[in-house]
């Protein structure tokens, strides 16, 4: 079946990443996170001074700004604000900085839909160059499921998205995957995948009509395109490193 | 600033030692799964922390090192952010002053006391008088994540200045704190480089901030730019490129 994206071939197919990490010189940490043509660029400041009436005595402070493509921010983008901070609060250390503001500051730079993962894997990205202590790293992809063939795409475009019967956006840490390969003697049957991703969930959405079976299934579709996408923030980081120490290594 | 690219079907090859948010300290490697009295101790420095399921994981992303000295385990990771470590010497501008402490940024996210007697043979009546804006080559000599840290400018021990004090004249730049380790590294490439051309005079923060001090203004910027250059660098371009600085001078 092809897509309506001609540039990918198969329904998994995730479109092509790309980041970049410390683009912004004064922030305290940066990262753009780009899939295909959906761009995000995010900023991290922290941890920093907070305004008494938002301080916390025991524990940091997050805060999360969305910005939108163009115009002010509305009902969307502050929906995608209270996600992303809810998402991070239990992933971020905050009692190791009580009393003090970890500020994300989310902007859309291109919109082709699955624009709050591109968020997702932009903020992990800038707070990972900030340095701010976390539990885990996080991976987000989006999937549908397409009202004429009811088949699921992986990471739709916005032409996609317009046929969807519903739409879920997941969000996956990267603890369960390594414990996967821990075990890799073990033969994997679906149970076991079952269980596994419980824990593995830190966010999910959905919108639309779908069955209980359907949400399984792009779960786990989901879940298989998170370990990409786990990948490439290794990848990333491991670059970013490499270029850090050329002169100890040389 | 690092940019890559790469299609979903990339080769997946971590560096041994490369360590992102929730990655495991090697069980065996550090003995963390030996019991008994036998069992060894491991010390835990910046970027490890013990999680609830009694496991050690890493919560920045970075290199992680290991000694054998001691057992000791730490991640080695670049931020910009100052969080304030006990021992450290740091670069500090005073903001405030009150009868007992002056108030002093030194990039954390509250600002730093420095008692008005932390200073070399400092009484009651004969103590320094600093003035805001006043720059400062300090050490913290606490740091607690709930209180906001304090500095002195003496060496406890002995009681001497060991050239902390107030750095007069002079300029200071912000830097990564990565990159403010490796210029306190004794054999630093870019300083050395630098030596063999100009002489100057130089404080390093482990708060990110370096403070130069030489003849002339032209040859300050040179050292600057020169020194905030490096840090991408490898050895032949690091070399090149100061080569270039000073002969455009």
């Amino acid at each position: 079946m092809s897509r309506l994206d001609r540039t990918r071939t198969s329904a998994h197919q995730l479109r092509p990443f790309f980041s970049s990490q410390n683009l912004l010189n004064r922030a305290d940490g940066s990262a753009q996170f780009d899939f295909g043509g959906s761009s995000v660029l995010c900023s991290v400041v922290g941890p920093a001074e907070v305004k008494i009436r938002q301080e916390k005595l025991d524990k940091a402070t997050i805060e999360v700004i969305a910005r939108p493509l163009v115009g002010l921010p509305g009902v969307a983008d502050k929906a995608r604000e209270r996600s992303i901070q809810e998402t991070l609060e239990p992933l971020i250390l905050s009692s190791l900085h009580p009393r003090t503001l970890v500020q994300i500051v989310v902007q859309t730079m291109k919109d082709d839909g699955c624009i709050l993962s591109t968020a997702f894997n932009a903020t992990i990205l800038a707070l990972l160059d900030a340095g701010i202590p976390l539990q885990s790293i996080l991976g987000s992809v989006t999937c549908m499921i397409d009202s004429e063939t009811n088949e699921i795409l992986l990471d739709p475009t916005t032409e996609e998205l317009a046929r969807s019967k519903s739409t879920h956006v997941f969000v996956f840490d990267n603890k369960t995957s390594i414990a996967g390969s821990a075990n890799k003697d073990q033969a994997k049957d679906q149970d076991q995948d079952q269980d596994s991703l419980e824990g593995a969930i830190l966010y999910s959405d959905s919108t639309g009509i779908f069955t209980e079976n359907e949400y399984f299934e792009c779960a786990h579709a989901g879940f298989k395109a998170a370990q990409a996408v786990h990948g490439f923030i290794r990848t990333a980081v491991q670059k970013k490193l490499e270029k850090e120490y050329q002169q100890t290594q040389a | 600033m690092t940019s890559i690219t790469t299609d979903q079907d990339m080769e997946q090859t971590p560096g041994p030692n490369i360590v992102l948010p929730g990655d495991l300290l090697p069980p065996t490697a550090s003995g963390l799964l030996e019991d008994g009295p036998t069992a060894p101790v491991i010390k835990l420095g910046p970027g490890l922390h013990p999680m609830d399921d009694d496991t050690i994981t890493a919560v920045k992303a970075g290199v992680l090192k290991h000694s054998e000295i001691g057992n000791r385990w730490w991640v080695e990771s670049n931020q910009r952010r100052y969080v304030a470590a006990a021992g450290e010497s740091v670069i500090g501008v005073v903001v405030g002053k009150t009868v007992e402490h002056y108030k002093v940024d030194i990039g954390t996210a509250q600002p730093a006391l420095l008692g008005v007697l932390a200073f070399e043979g400092a009484t009651k009546r004969n103590k320094p008088n600093l003035n805001i804006g006043a720059l400062l080559y300090c050490r913290i000599s606490l740091a607690n994540k709930d209180m906001e840290p304090e500095l002195e400018c003496m060496n406890p021990t002995t009681g001497k200045a060991d050239g902390y004090g107030e750095l007069k004249a002079g300029f200071v730049s912000k830097i990564s704190l990565g990159l403010a380790r490796r210029l306190l590294d004794p054999k630093s490439l870019v300083l050395r480089l630098l030596g063999q051309h100009i002489s100057f005079e130089m404080a390093t923060g482990m708060n990110g901030r370096v403070w130069i001090h030489s003849t002339s203004t032209k040859h300050t910027i040179l050292i600057c730019n020169a020194i905030k250059n490096s840090e991408y660098l490898d050895t032949q371009e690091c070399a090149t490129m100061v080569k270039n600085l000073v002969q455009k001078m």
